[in-house]
This record gives structure tokens, sequence and C-alpha cells, in this order.
């Protein structure tokens, strides 16, 4: 017998032969244990992993959508404003001015602008994302204003509800002459 | 030479005789051989909390069986084999039952002093839980156990030269890893 097997035997006695001596437990019965196992054990354990992954994400998800949404634009009150602010504008051209599209642009541009900078203050990292996504018509007025001024468009947006992305889409991709 | 050679305590004991499907049996069956897997299941596993789940699932997962067995074969060795079986598939299952574990413990008092500790604090059985699970097992069954390379061989299910050759891979890597002859 070699030293190294002289020693695993001396070692495996010393440090086993007194958990021997301990009393033994009562035996487990099947299905004892079977809801915690299920939980923390094996297959049960990864699944339970993904599913507490997916409901966090899930949240996360849904906080930043709320926020967005809720917390940053309210669609009502927006288009109030929005009404209030075209008759203004119209109310300041009564001398026989023409256009409006700046006027509106710039109002449209400052919410634009607070919306973002709400959404990233909630946390959403996708503030700008989320401000063109959940308000297309403050972003599409604050490109439409940039847009507008270089290729003359000016005419056309005075003509368009403010507050209706697809006539403003239309106006961004071929300003009239 | 003479006291090398005599069986250690808690060897492997006499063979008793077990009637398959018999509740009473298999509990006098687990009474004569929890120590011993638990011994074994001790040097697989990280730690004694371990390998007493791995008996109780050891013991769940035989008695399921219980009525396929038969009784020309060893009721231990078998216990054995599915003792490392579960091992194995603990061991696969680590990090995910860490977490659990956590878990459970955040329950208890703390324990009192756990004989078991001592197992911690060694080099040579830290090396072995190092080892695969199968070398391990062969080591233990081998030189704490006192089971003979055929037994080793019926116990897993695997040639007798198999187990030799796990067995002289495992001295090699703890003469190496101890740097001891």
């Amino acid at each position: 017998m070699s030293d190294i097997e002289r020693d695993l035997e001396e070692e495996l006695h010393r440090v086993l032969d007194p958990i021997s001596a301990m009393p033994i437990p009562p035996r487990r019965r099947a299905g004892s244990r079977t809801a915690a196992r299920t939980v923390l054990g094996g297959a049960g354990a990864a699944l339970t992993i993904k599913l507490l992954t997916g409901v966090a994400v899930a949240a996360a998800a849904v906080t930043v959508a709320g926020a967005a949404t809720t917390g940053s634009i309210n669609p009502a009150v927006w288009g109030q404003q929005v009404s209030q602010h075209v008759a203004d504008c119209k109310a300041k051209l009564a001398d026989g001015q023409h256009g409006i599209g700046d006027c509106v642009s710039d109002f449209a541009n400052q919410h634009g602008q607070a919306v973002a900078s709400d959404a990233r203050h909630h946390g959403a990292g996708t503030g700008t994302t989320n401000g063109h996504g959940n308000n297309p018509n403050a972003n599409d007025h604050a490109k439409n204003k940039n847009r507008g001024r270089s290729t003359q468009g000016k005419g056309a947006s005075s003509q368009q509800d403010p507050t209706d992305p697809p006539i403003h889409a239309t106006v961004t991709a071929s300003p009239q002459p | 030479m003479a006291s090398i050679e005599e069986p250690p305590i808690e060897a492997k004991p006499p063979p008793e005789s077990y009637e398959p499907g018999s509740e009473a049996d298999f509990e006098r069956l687990y009474r004569n051989s929890y120590r011993r897997i638990l011994g074994t299941l001790i040097t697989l596993v990280r730690d004694r909390a371990t390998a007493e789940d791995c008996a109780q699932e050891t013991y769940e997962r035989a008695f399921r069986h219980w009525k396929e067995w038969r009784p020309e074969a060893s009721a231990e060795a078998w216990l054995h084999r599915i003792a490392i079986n579960v091992a194995i598939s603990d061991r696969r299952h680590q990090s995910l039952r860490q977490a659990g574990e956590l878990v459970r413990r955040l329950g208890r008092p703390a324990p009192g002093p756990d004989p078991s500790a001592v197992a911690e604090r060694s080099d040579l059985f830290r090396a072995i839980r190092k080892l695969p699970a199968k070398q391990a097992a062969a080591l233990v069954l081998r030189h704490y156990h006192g089971y003979s390379n055929r037994e080793i061989a019926a116990a897993l299910g695997v040639p007798e030269q198999t187990v030799a050759s796990r067995l002289a891979a495992a001295r090699q890597h703890l003469q190496a890893v101890l740097g001891r002859r």
C-alpha cells in the first residue's frame, strides 16, 4: 500500500467516522418536499428563475410604458391645448397675414421637449424614443419646423391641422412648392 | 501490515436478506446502510447538508423501485449506485441548488458545532471533492468502505478494469495536488 493510499484511508476514517456515529434521521417519505424541490431545485429552479426574470422585465416594460403614456402625455389634454393654441395663432393673423405653421410648431416643439425630458426623468432610458413613439404630433412638428423652413413648405403646413400626423408626414415627404 | 488488511469500522456488513417491495425491509435497509451511504455522499458533494439531502433523495428513488430490486444483487451496492447518480446530478445542478439552499437556511436557526466541518478543512477532502464524481466514488468505496474492485464494478455497473482505471487516475490526481507519494 502506497503512502497516498494509507493517507487516504486515515483521512477518510478521521473525517467520516464521527459522522457515522451520529444518529440516523427518519427516512423522508416520497412527496414530502416535492413542492419545495419543484421550486428550489433542478429544472424547477431554472423555470422559477426564468419566470421571475420574465415578470421583472414585464414590470419594467409596464412602468416605462406607463410613464411615457400616462405620466407624460395625455391625449385629451394635449388635443385641447393644440386647439386652443391654433385658435390663438389664427387670432394673431387677423391683420391679413397668412400661415400659422411657425406659431403652432413652436408650441409643439416646446411640448415635445417637455415630454422627452419627462420620460427620461422616469428612468426610461429611451426618452427620445418614447417621445417619438407616443407623441408623434409633437415630434413631427419639431421635425417639420426645421424641414419646412429649409424647403419653404410653410404655406402647405399652414393649411393642415397640426394634430394630424399623416398630413404632416405627407408635407414632410413632398413639400409643396 | 495485518492491521491494514483488517476491514475498517463501518465497513460493508455481511449481506442481509431483504424482500423486494416490503416496506419493513426497506426501513431495515435504510437503518443498516444510511451511515455508509451518507459517508460516500459526503466525499462527493460539497457539504454535509447537501449529502444528507442526497441521501434522502437516494432512498426515495430506491423505494420507488424497491419492488424491482432482485435479491441476487447486493442491496447496499444497488443503493450506492443510486447515490452516486444522485451526487452526479447534484453536481450538475450545484449552482441552482445554492440559491435554494440559501433560501432554506434563511429560515433556520444557526446550527451547532458540526463534526463534518472537519471535512471542510481537510485538504485531502477538498481534493477528493474536485475529482470527477465517479473517480471519487470508486476511491471511497475502495478505501473507506472496503469494497473490492469487483464489488465496486458490480455496484457501479462498469467493467472491473474501468474501476481500476478510475482508482489509478484518482490517486494520481491526488498525488499531484497534495504532493505526496
